[in-house]
């Protein structure tokens, strides 16, 4: 059986066409590109809510796209049990849906950042299945929201309940910060509660191919497939 | 017209009579807003047309030289590259984020216009001093605009300068330069081709900002002047930009538009009269049909600098389809005239011709000037003391000075990586990504020694192209072709205007040497404030490619017991102008001696070793040596706790520049190959060290690795906190 998978597109995404050539490279299915204004989705194992800074990230970071046509069947899609990766403003655009618990604010230093960082696995779940535990995955991260907040009570929640995915980590070398932009536990990355639904900062689809510095963004992919 | 008025239009009397005897009549209060916007040194080069005509703008693989929205030349196949450079000073100095972020966006569209996606953005940025009052607010608010208008439209920022001397402490510098890819058979000119074909707007509708803008950016400043000229500066929307380039972008593709032009400096004004120029043919635009934000007169409709649009021409027959495309990316699209047989610029507002021009009056007929200018005197010959001068002073010196300190402060602001293809990110000698779906890289530099220039403007501007050459050359990129921005101050001074001649002559010898044509440029004269001139600042982008990705170097060390060889020739202590004044040896420009000629034959003959050693795999790493010498090369070098163990007979000789300067990391088994090779060419290179664990050792002398690495890593962030 392969792999199927679908990128929504808003006004404003700016990863959509990294989204798609991570899918087309790596799970080598099916892949489609789906306008916001779409009113059905095809049935897909995979979607991805992409980066970028859907209409304008106006108002708020994500708030105007989650009320996009497209939303309702992102919704049903996900309620089928079947996969949804929020990626950067697509973990922000969860947020404000409602499908993911907490909220992305400015980072620590206000001001965008645009580097490599480093993560590690927390709990385990179908998206991170095919990393080890312990083992230090290299991920460009580019946002000016992405420092993630919740209430003690959400946060336990998210403990007790296994939903914490990836945080942010120090890597092998002297030059690199443990929490890159002061997530509540460094939280890099969370699912939902049935784990189906994953929203993360760092951008795995700007780290799978040879010429890239990293190719860690390839074990999300592997994990789902496997 | 009264003279008051003339004058406040930036129009000398001596250029209003030639209109005047033209026409042979009165203008309208429109149309001497249309001389204005045209005739000023940001639109119509009146100053340096008549020395940039004398640069090389032509090769076989120059597919547009300069005189469209941007430069296009040939990567082979049915692969094309776009590129620009363009200044926003003024802009950047009233209101940093404002002015740096439109710049940005107005070198995007430039690219975009071309048919081209952008896939790259740098930028060459210069501050005052940072001790000077306004310098932390201007850097702040210039890094911020530009990170959040290219992070925002999704293009990565893979690198440029920035620098800071006292001579920008009133009169800042945002030069951006902007990387496209187009499809050789689908590149868009300007010149309109049909009579009869509709003249559209697309993008924002229009509003008060900018109104003046290109006359403002043709002007001296004085300090008074900055908060009356802030509503010239204009305002931008990257997301609209977003929009607009995606829209243009669809509707290029699919072929539904003739040929389009960027609003840009003076608006619908410049863009319309250029199409018009272009294709020898007339406009006919009624006014009333623009897309208002705010009830305007005409006069301020044809000034407004309003960002994020677009003037297109279209065949009658595709207006509806436009205007399908255009509204699913809501952006406003309107009709607003016609190409016309006339030759005649006519603008229409309430049923009256406001404007009723001649397209060659405003055009041919723009004022060219051969202004005065003098040739900087022989410098005498000075010998400096550096006996008192201590290794750890130097060393001390560099991690103290903002311009040697790593600056991933401002590029980490910057998204470097979206659209995937980035190969080298910012804050190494040159930016590089992949062209997509190919295995073609294309990498770009932005430079100027601005030092150098101001103490020989001609030998200067031959050790700025080779410096931008070096960066490409390092990393195994063959330099192609060069875009320019030449930032001087006012040209009335006859030793200004001398800087400007003689270091286009500079330019001029050092392209045609390296066989890389100017394509494209911009030339941003008067940036002087309260009548201090800055230093001369004609900086150049160049880019280069490799047809094959797997053959790039890195700038960063590979491995611990690798030998590090220096190719190349020093500049002796006393004529390396950045040693001497950043180690506070010479402090008054006068006292520097005249600058080693720069030998462009032997700058080849070692980019051609670089280039060899690399195709044969025998370099693990390598980096030019430039400002700071090998020491600062080293420095940017370290990688994973990775240092150097060097010797030297003088270790000053490690902070001074050097022409045709390369450090090339070589594996041990490969040393033979690599020395024997370079004997071969008669090329001399020095053996000074090896890579080591965590250390950093001069003449045996241990130095603690990681204080100098974090002060290196994080006293910029210190210092301009």
């Amino acid at each position: 059986m392969s792999f199927k998978s679908a990128v929504i597109t808003f006004p404003g995404s700016n990863c959509d066409r990294d989204a798609l050539c991570y899918l087309k490279d790596l799970t080598k299915g099916e892949v489609h590109n789906i306008w916001h204004e779409e009113t059905s989705l095809p049935k897909v194992d995979l979607v991805i809510l992409p980066g970028g800074f859907s209409f304008g990230d106006y108002l708020r970071s994500g708030a105007m796209a989650s009320k996009s046509k497209i939303i309702d069947e992102v919704v049903k899609h996900a309620n089928d049990n079947r996969y949804l990766l929020g990626i950067c403003n697509g973990f922000q655009i969860l947020t404000e849906i409602g499908l993911l618990e907490g909220a992305l604010i400015r980072n620590k230093k206000l001001k965008f950042l645009g580097k490599n960082c480093f993560i590690k696995k927390k709990f385990k779940n179908n998206f991170n299945f095919s990393i080890k535990d312990n083992q230090i995955l290299q991920i460009p991260v580019a946002h000016n929201e992405g420092n993630f907040y919740c209430d003690t009570e959400t946060l336990n929640l998210l403990k007790n309940n296994e939903q914490i995915a990836f945080e942010y980590c120090k890597g092998e070398f002297s030059n690199n910060e443990e929490n890159i932009n002061g997530s509540i536990e460094a939280i890099a990355g969370i699912t939902n509660k049935k784990k189906n639904v994953l929203g993360m900062m760092p951008h795995p689809e700007r780290a799978y191919s040879d010429f890239h510095q990293s190719q860690d963004g390839r074990l999300i992919i592997e994990s789902l497939i496997s | 017209m009264n003279e008051e008025l003339i004058l406040q239009h930036g129009l000398t009397l001596d250029e209003f009579q030639v209109i005047r005897k033209y026409l042979n009549r009165d203008l309208s209060i429109e149309e001497l807003g249309i001389f204005s916007a045209m005739w000023n040194e940001h639109c119509c080069y009146k100053t340096s047309k008549k020395w940039l005509k004398k640069l090389p703008t032509d090769n076989e693989i120059v597919i547009q030289g300069p005189g469209e929205n941007a430069g296009v030349i040939d990567l082979q196949d049915n692969d094309g590259i776009a590129f620009k450079i363009e200044s926003h000073n003024h802009p950047s100095y009233i209101e940093p984020f404002n002015g740096s972020a439109t710049g940005v966006g107005g070198i995007l569209r430039d690219i975009f216009t071309m048919g081209a996606r952008p896939i790259a953005t740098l930028d060459s940025i210069r501050f005052g001093l940072i001790e000077t009052e306004k310098t932390k607010y201007l850097l702040n608010g210039v890094v911020h605009g530009i990170g959040h208008y290219g992070n925002c439209i999704g293009i990565p920022n893979i690198g440029g300068e920035c620098e800071f001397e006292s001579t920008y402490d009133f009169n800042n510098l945002v030069n951006a330069m902007a990387v496209g890819h187009v499809q050789k058979d689908k590149i868009f000119y300007s010149k309109p081709k049909t009579i009869g074909g509709l003249i559209v707007y697309i993008g924002s509708k229009t509003g008060k900002d900018g109104i003046h803008g290109a006359s403002m950016a043709s002007d001296v400043f004085s300090e008074e002047d900055e908060d009356e000229k802030r509503p010239s500066v204009q305002v931008g929307d990257p997301f609209m930009e977003k929009l607009l380039m995606e829209g243009c972008l669809e509707l290029m593709s699919s072929g539904l538009i003739e040929s389009m032009q960027d609003m840009g400096a003076a608006g619908i004004t410049s863009s319309s009269v250029e199409m018009a120029s272009k294709g020898n043919v007339g406009v006919y635009i009624n006014l009333d049909k623009v897309p208002l934000r705010q009830p305007l007169s005409a006069y301020e409709i044809l000034l407004s600098e309003s960002q994020e649009r677009m003037l297109a021409v279209i065949d009658k027959k595709n207006d509806h389809k436009v205007r399908e495309v255009l509204q699913k990316w809501q952006i406003d699209y309107e009709v607003i005239g016609e190409i016309t047989d006339t030759k005649r610029v006519v603008f229409e507002s309430n049923n009256k011709k406001v404007v009723n021009l001649p397209v060659e009056i405003i055009v041919d007929d723009a004022p060219e000037y051969d202004r005065e200018f003098y040739i900087p005197r022989k410098r005498k010959n000075k010998h400096f003391d550096f006996s008192k001068i201590k290794l750890e002073d130097m060393i001390n010196n560099l991690l103290t000075n903002l311009n040697y300190l790593d600056k991933s402060w401002v590029f980490d602001q910057y998204d470097s990586t979206v659209m995937g293809d980035t190969i080298r990110e910012p804050g190494q000698s040159s930016g590089i990504v992949k062209i997509h779906g190919t295995q073609k890289v294309i990498g770009a530099s932005t430079d100027c020694n601005a030092l150098y220039i101001r103490i020989n403007p001609y030998e200067g501007m031959k050790h700025t192209v080779a410096e931008s050459y070096r960066n490409l050359i390092a990393c195994n990129l063959n330099p192609l072709a060069i875009t320019n921005n030449l930032n001087f101050a006012s040209p009335l001074d006859p030793n200004i205007m001398g800087e400007l001649v003689l270091s286009i002559n500079g330019l001029k010898t050092a392209a045609i040497k390296f066989n890389t044509p100017i394509v494209s440029g911009n030339v941003s004269l008067y940036n002087q404030t309260n009548e201090i001139p800055i230093k001369p600042t004609p900086v150049i982008g160049m880019v280069g490619s490799n047809m094959n990705l797997n053959k790039i170097n890195t700038n960063k060390f590979c491995e611990i017991g690798n030998k590090i060889l220096i190719l190349g020739k020093q500049l002796t202590k006393n004529c390396s102008p950045y040693l001497l004044q950043d180690q506070k040896i010479a402090l008054n420009i006068c006292e520097f001696n005249d600058l080693e000629v720069l030998d462009l034959d032997f700058e080849k003959k070692i980019a051609n070793c670089v280039l060899e050693l690399s195709d044969l795999k025998c370099i693990m790493s390598c980096n030019d040596i430039s400002r700071g010498g090998i020491f600062s090369s080293l420095l940017k070098m370290q990688y994973r706790d990775m240092g150097f163990n060097v010797k030297v007979s003088d270790p000053i000789d490690l902070f001074c520049e050097y022409s045709a300067g390369y450090v090339i990391e070589i594996r041990s088994k490969d040393l033979e190959e690599v020395t024997s090779f370079l004997t071969k060419k008669g090329v001399e290179y020095i053996e000074i060290g090896e890579i080591i664990k965590e250390g950093i050792e001069i003449n045996s002398k241990k130095f603690d690795y990681f204080d100098i690495m974090n002060k290196y890593r994080n006293n910029f962030e210190k210092i301009i906190s």
